[in-house]
């Protein structure tokens, strides 16, 4: 676990190095050019280019440089958005919670179904339904985000008419009282959670369902059926509880694809969050949000990351040994 | 002249295909089959691409935005492109990605993997610690803030991409050369006088060429996914047409969803992308069974 942790403090160190290193060592960033003689955005007046150097600190040794960006991004200074003119970090913390919003419900979502048809495939193993829910849970998890995404948009948004097409709310709507608002909200995420949801699904069916199969032949779960505990209690109590180990390491290891898959649907279904952000910085080419953006969701996955480690140690104990 | 399928079927029945490809397609499994038969067709439409295509693809062959006619099978997009020939065309381009990202992953892997099974010791630590960091970044955000920056050209993706994929691919590697190294037949080479050269020659690189082969299938899967996203968020190459460019150019178009036009400009590529991905994907996991027959399905 020591070790995790130090790999993980490494990792956000490295993230936060990356993040400073790669636009200087890349061509295309705005802000050089307008420093570059051969560029044609160069500044002629030496004046301005001075100032603008020192104000970016460009003036500066790298190594100061890099000092004063630890300083800032460890006290949560981002940078400005060249677009909106406005602190990164603000921009990201209202982005974020959209995007957390999205992915932890279609977290939950997909954890519930995937444990509940897993464990019951496994139960019926080889039977038409198995059967039928491997292939759909392949099918679901190969298929691109933006793909589905695409198809449950036209089927239920523009075909049926029964789900918002875009957004995260109704714009400029006023609401009288929570439950409406609550509708509206829950309205507009329907479908992009769904979409999550189908996304990251199939691997939590196909994990479950083998780790149900591997434990329904131990030892144990032969002597608790010959000590005549009913199916429900073996099902619950035995099978399900000794194949959840790998699936919670799964479940926050996975956070970090969900996180990925969440970008694409946002930008799909014009849902305001990071992705959604991100999409319009690259637009733009608005380079300090998509740092920050880069910078905000390695610090999430690497949590995750974490997280599932440590409650990995906590659920089975033999992993500690190791 | 048109093949329909059951004509083909029959031609595979009546050709008696060869005991060499049966006995694969047996080892394979039936996913492994049907993706390596599915990759097998994209490759073929890749390589005849502009024989099989009506038209060329950036010909402006009609009017904008034509219904799907005897001339134009998929009809034509925003400024008189031909859609079918845009999509056949596009396989070259997701088959391109795929194979020179999965080259590049899989020289990348074996060399470092292979160094640091081989080499052991510090060296061993160092590159095993570098392969965790990169394999705990999300690839992702990381993609879009090198393309933003170094500005999306199809050969600087791919370079891209094998700078980003080889970890998890070296990390196999190495365990199986570290294991590799230790047997009997090894030790015994090198008691005969055989230098390390000529040793990962003869001894170790057949030995992982089924871990190279998953490694390629893998990495390529991953960078059709990786293309097609970063197209389809506006990252990719503008000059090379892919699918995943055809769909933002598709969803550029005001009021796509309102008229029927995404049901021959948008769901074409969407497929060609889904069913290419997915033939990768079938294909890996009918290698890993073949690599591993304790994860056969019980």
């Amino acid at each position: 676990m020591k070790s995790r942790f130090a790999l993980t403090l490494v990792s956000l160190w490295a993230v936060l190095t990356l993040n400073f290193l790669l636009p200087r060592w890349l061509p295309g960033d705005p802000l050089a050019a307008l420093l570059d003689p051969d560029s044609s955005s160069y500044v002629y007046n030496a004046e301005v280019r001075g100032a603008l150097e020192a104000y970016y600190g460009l003036d500066r040794p790298l190594g100061e440089q890099y000092a004063a960006y630890l300083t800032g991004a460890l006290g949560g200074d981002l940078g400005r958005s060249i677009r909106l003119n406005q602190p990164v970090s603000d921009l990201l913390r209202e982005h974020l919670s959209w995007t957390l919003l999205l992915t932890l419900s279609a977290l939950i979502a997909a954890s519930l179904l995937g444990v509940i048809a897993g464990s019951e495939a496994a139960w019926r193993r080889r039977s038409a339904a198995d059967r039928l829910l491997v292939v759909t849970g392949v099918l679901a998890s190969n298929a691109p985000v933006f793909f589905t995404g695409m198809i449950l948009l036209i089927l239920f948004g523009v075909e049926l008419r029964w789900l918002p097409l875009a957004g995260g709310r109704t714009p400029f709507a006023r609401y009288d009282n929570a439950l409406e608002q609550v509708r509206d909200y829950g309205a507009h995420l329907l479908l992009p959670a769904l979409t999550l949801t189908l996304a990251l699904v199939g691997s939590k069916f196909l994990l479950v369902r083998n780790s149900v199969i591997g434990v329904l032949g131990e030892d144990f779960m032969l002597v608790a059926r010959a000590k005549g505990l009913s199916p429900r209690r073996l099902k619950r109590h035995h099978a399900l509880r000794n194949a959840i180990v790998p699936f919670v390491h799964h479940l926050t290891a996975h956070a970090g694809f969900a996180i990925t898959g969440a970008l694409f649907i946002e930008t799909l279904f014009n849902y305001p969050g990071m992705g959604r952000l991100i999409f319009e910085s690259v637009v733009a080419r608005d380079y300090p949000v998509i740092q920050g953006v880069f910078l905000v969701v390695s610090v999430l996955v690497l949590c995750a990351n974490l997280l599932a480690d440590w409650l990995t140690a906590r659920l089975d104990p033999r992993t500690q040994e190791a | 002249m048109q093949i329909t399928l059951p004509q083909t079927a029959r031609a595979i029945r009546q050709s008696r295909a060869p005991a060499a490809i049966r006995r694969l397609a047996a080892s394979l499994g039936a996913e492994g089959a049907i993706g390596l038969a599915l990759l097998v067709a994209f490759a073929i439409v890749g390589i005849s691409a502009p024989l099989l295509a009506p038209y060329d693809p950036a010909a402006f062959s009609g009017a904008p935005l034509e219904r799907p006619s005897a001339d134009h099978r998929l009809g034509t997009n925003d400024v008189g492109q031909d859609i079918l020939s845009e999509l056949i065309a596009g396989a070259r381009i997701s088959l391109a990605v795929a194979l020179g990202a999965a080259g590049g992953t899989v020289l990348l892997a074996v060399l470092i993997g292979g160094a640091a099974g081989y080499a052991g010791g510090w060296i061993d630590a160092a590159l095993m610690r570098v392969v965790d960091v990169l394999m705990a970044l999300p690839q992702l955000p990381l993609l879009i803030l090198i393309t933003a920056l170094l500005g999306a050209g199809l050969g600087q993706m791919v370079l891209v991409f094998a700078a980003l994929f080889w970890p998890g691919t070296a990390r196999i590697i190495r365990a199986q050369v570290l294991s590799l190294r230790r047997r009997g037949y090894v030790a015994q080479a090198r008691g005969f006088g055989a230098g390390p050269v000529y040793i990962l020659r003869r001894h170790i690189l057949p030995a992982i060429g089924p871990l190279i082969v998953f490694g390629l299938v893998t990495a390529a899967a991953r960078a059709v996914v990786f293309e097609a996203g970063l197209a389809f968020l506006g990252l990719g190459d503008p000059t090379a047409k892919s699918w995943g460019l055809m769909m933002r150019y598709a969803l550029n178009l005001p009021g796509l969803l309102l008229s029927d036009r995404w049901l021959w400009w948008l769901l074409p590529p969407g497929l060609c992308v889904t069913v290419l991905i997915l033939a990768l994907n079938l294909l890996g996991i009918g290698l890993e069974h073949r690599l591993d027959p304790r994860l056969k399905r019980p």
